[in-house]
């Protein structure tokens, strides 16, 4: 296991049993999964889900109840130091020395690592933080703050990153260059583990999510499969006409379910084509032309949503 | 190592750039050795001395002539009543009474004349000089009303370069202040860089927890150079405070005296929870420290129930120690003690911030 790609059929993370509360409060309540060498996993579901503790044990900052962690081989619980030279870290909240410019930061932690790993300047290149090189990280925005987090994971060239919402407060653009930046991790053979509650970014990254709440893991698998798993049917969306009930479109050929959403229709359908055919004969009888007519395929929000009774981003 | 050096750069470097910090280390002291100095060095140079005597005879008159020749002394001559009243205005800083049958008493061997001197004690630093250079002037007439041949000048030299004045009794109290709060004020950046998760960052990178404490420290231990430059250096230039001890047991003293202080540093971050916490926290350590362990005016001069607090304090000793090898003051307590309670303190905070003090 001293290359990344060297990893072989062991997992680079198995976590069995983990139990975290606080009081009252089961943080982690029976969490098991594995993460296979040179994946993106991404862990998934709302704040509060219990994510980031169960990313804190494996990173050895934190200490569970009860359960078993083997991070790159290695006891995360009780050998913890035996792991951090070998993995890259990204808090939830970037954690920067306010005073130190961007260069001075990274130079400190490169120098936290014996000399292995990427340059100052490669790093500041990959995460594009050039123009604020000389900047006291006090004075970067909420973006660029996270881009240097994600960098600073990045210095030793570790084996397995774990990134911790990485791109919350990134504006879109920024957002897929760190998305460039992790499926380039990949490329290169290293091991990902992100959390997000970002849907599309876990259905463009991860091979496979796990879907967490209130503390358990509640389907796990590769996108598709959790989509495919619940959804055999397709959906038929069209902007709402007046004049058309519930009863007319249930009624149409293949329709198991009708859903409104922000002024639009979600007819959910094993044949797509005759339930767009029906759906066009209505309206033409009424005189009107559906508007943003599309066909959508049930996604990890819809999975969510079915899983919890709620929106991921509520 | 290296880890350890580079983390000690990014704490100076943090360091210079918090204007706040830098004030509280570099400039408060600087400040407190400038303003006290203009005040009490002014005092100092020209001191007046009411000399009333009632004696009227050649042996008082050579008395007056003994005070009239100290340095920086004007003799002024009235009844004891006018005196006392100038020295109420403040006039003269002290007065001398020389009573009647003051030479028939010398001359004749018939136990110690009474020579009345008043002070005012509320003026600490003119009272300590004053009653020294009473002290040297009444010894040297002793001497030589012993009939002990001029074996008294030497001694008299000595009072002449080691001048006791105010400000030299404040140097080395105020270094000690200094490294007081250059100790404590370590919470601060500690409790900040906890709240910022910078420690729980840290803890994800193979730096050991020891080199994350070394380099706090090697950084204080630095500046409490550049602050020990600082005030010496300027105590030195603007009033001539010269420093008569040893520099290795200085060195060791400001060594361990910093040590202890960063150690209760620790102790506030352990209880502190958030920055302004700790700040508030440091407050309320740092004013009573400052002001019961002998910084402004000598334990000695203070009511008996402060005397026990200021007993306990270590700053008491840092300050007494720093004052007795520096510039020979006084002993509070013998210089062992002061090495003693203060690595007494080390250990006791050492243990507590051990036990309480959370990184996350």
């Amino acid at each position: 296991m001293s290359t990344p790609t060297a990893a072989g059929a062991d997992p680079v993370i198995r976590v069995a049993g983990l139990h975290k509360a606080y009081g009252e409060t089961r943080a982690v309540d029976g969490v098991s999964f594995e993460v296979q060498a040179g994946t993106i996993f991404g862990l998934l579901g709302p704040n509060g889900a219990g994510k980031t503790t169960t990313v804190e044990v494996l990173e050895g900052l934190r200490e569970p109840d009860r359960g078993e962690v083997r991070v790159l081989g290695v006891d995360a619980i009780h050998d913890p130091d035996a792991l951090k030279a070998r993995i890259g870290v990204s808090l939830q909240t970037a954690a920067l020395y306010p005073k130190l410019t961007v260069v001075e930061v990274l130079d400190l932690f490169r120098g936290f690592y014996d000399g292995r790993g990427r340059s100052t300047d490669e790093l500041i290149g990959l995460m594009d933080l050039g123009e604020k090189r000389t900047t006291r990280t006090q004075d970067l925005s909420g973006g660029q703050r996270q881009r240097l987090s994600v960098a600073l994971a990045l210095v030793n060239d570790p084996e397995l990153v774990f990134l911790d919402e990485p791109t919350t407060g990134m504006d879109p653009a920024a957002r897929r260059m760190l998305w460039d930046v992790v499926l380039g991790l990949k490329a290169a053979g290293h091991t990902v583990l992100l959390t997000t509650h970002y849907l599309e970014e876990a259905e463009v990254l991860c091979d496979r999510v796990a879907i967490m709440d209130h503390g358990k893991i509640l389907e796990e698998g590769t996108v598709e499969e959790l989509v495919s798993r619940r959804f055999k049917e397709r959906a038929v969306r069209f902007d709402t006409i007046d004049g058309l009930p519930d009863e007319r479109l249930t009624a149409m050929p293949g329709v198991t379910s009708v859903k409104h959403e922000n002024g639009e229709v979600l007819i959910y359908t094993r044949d797509v084509a005759a339930t767009i055919g029906a759906v066009l004969d209505a309206a033409e009888a009424l005189g009107v032309e559906p508007a943003n007519l599309g066909v959508r395929r049930a996604t990890l929000e819809d999975v969510f949503l079915d899983l919890t009774g709620r929106a991921l981003r509520d | 190592m290296r880890a350890l050096l580079l983390l000690t750069v990014a704490n100076i470097k943090s360091f210079t750039r918090d204007r706040a910090a830098l004030f509280w280390t570099l400039a408060f002291p600087l400040i407190f050795v400038l303003l006290f100095g203009s005040i009490f060095s002014g005092g100092s140079s020209e001191r007046s001395i009411g000399f009333a005597d009632l004696d009227k005879t050649s042996a008082s008159g050579q008395l007056k002539t003994a005070f009239a020749a100290l340095p920086n002394v004007k003799v002024v001559d009235g009844t004891e009543d006018e005196l006392l009243a100038s020295m109420k205005k403040g006039d003269v800083s002290t007065v001398i009474v020389v009573p009647v049958g003051y030479s028939a008493t010398v001359a004749a061997r018939q136990g110690p004349a009474n020579v009345a001197v008043y002070t005012d004690p509320s003026q600490s630093a003119a009272d300590a000089t004053t009653r020294q250079l009473v002290g040297f002037v009444l010894s040297a007439v002793n001497q030589q009303a012993a009939g002990v041949p001029p074996a008294v000048e030497p001694a008299f030299k000595t009072i002449q370069t080691n001048d006791l004045t105010f400000i030299s009794y404040l140097v080395p109290s105020i270094l000690g202040m200094s490294l007081m709060q250059l100790g404590i004020f370590a919470s601060i950046p500690l409790v900040a860089d906890r709240q910022e998760l910078i420690l729980k960052r840290l803890q994800a990178t193979p730096l050991r927890r020891w080199q994350l404490v070394g380099s706090n420290v090697l950084m204080r231990l630095l500046i409490a150079i550049v602050q020990t430059a600082i005030i010496v250096g300027v105590g030195s230039a603007a009033y001539h405070v010269q420093v008569a001890g040893s520099w290795l047991l200085i060195g060791l003293l400001i060594l361990l005296g910093s040590h202890s202080f960063i150690a209760l540093g620790y102790v506030i971050a352990s209880f502190a929870k958030t920055e302004d916490a700790a700040n508030g926290m440091t407050s309320v350590v740092q004013f009573p420290l400052m002001f019961l362990s002998g910084t402004f005016f000598p334990i000695d001069a203070m009511p008996d129930a402060l005397k026990t607090v200021a007993r306990a304090l270590p700053l008491t000793y840092l300050g007494d120690g720093l004052r007795q090898v520096m510039v020979d003051g006084t002993p509070f307590s013998p210089l062992w003690v002061c090495f003693a309670v203060l690595a007494l303190w080390l250990v006791a905070c050492f243990g507590i911030a051990a036990r309480f003090f959370k990184w996350q």
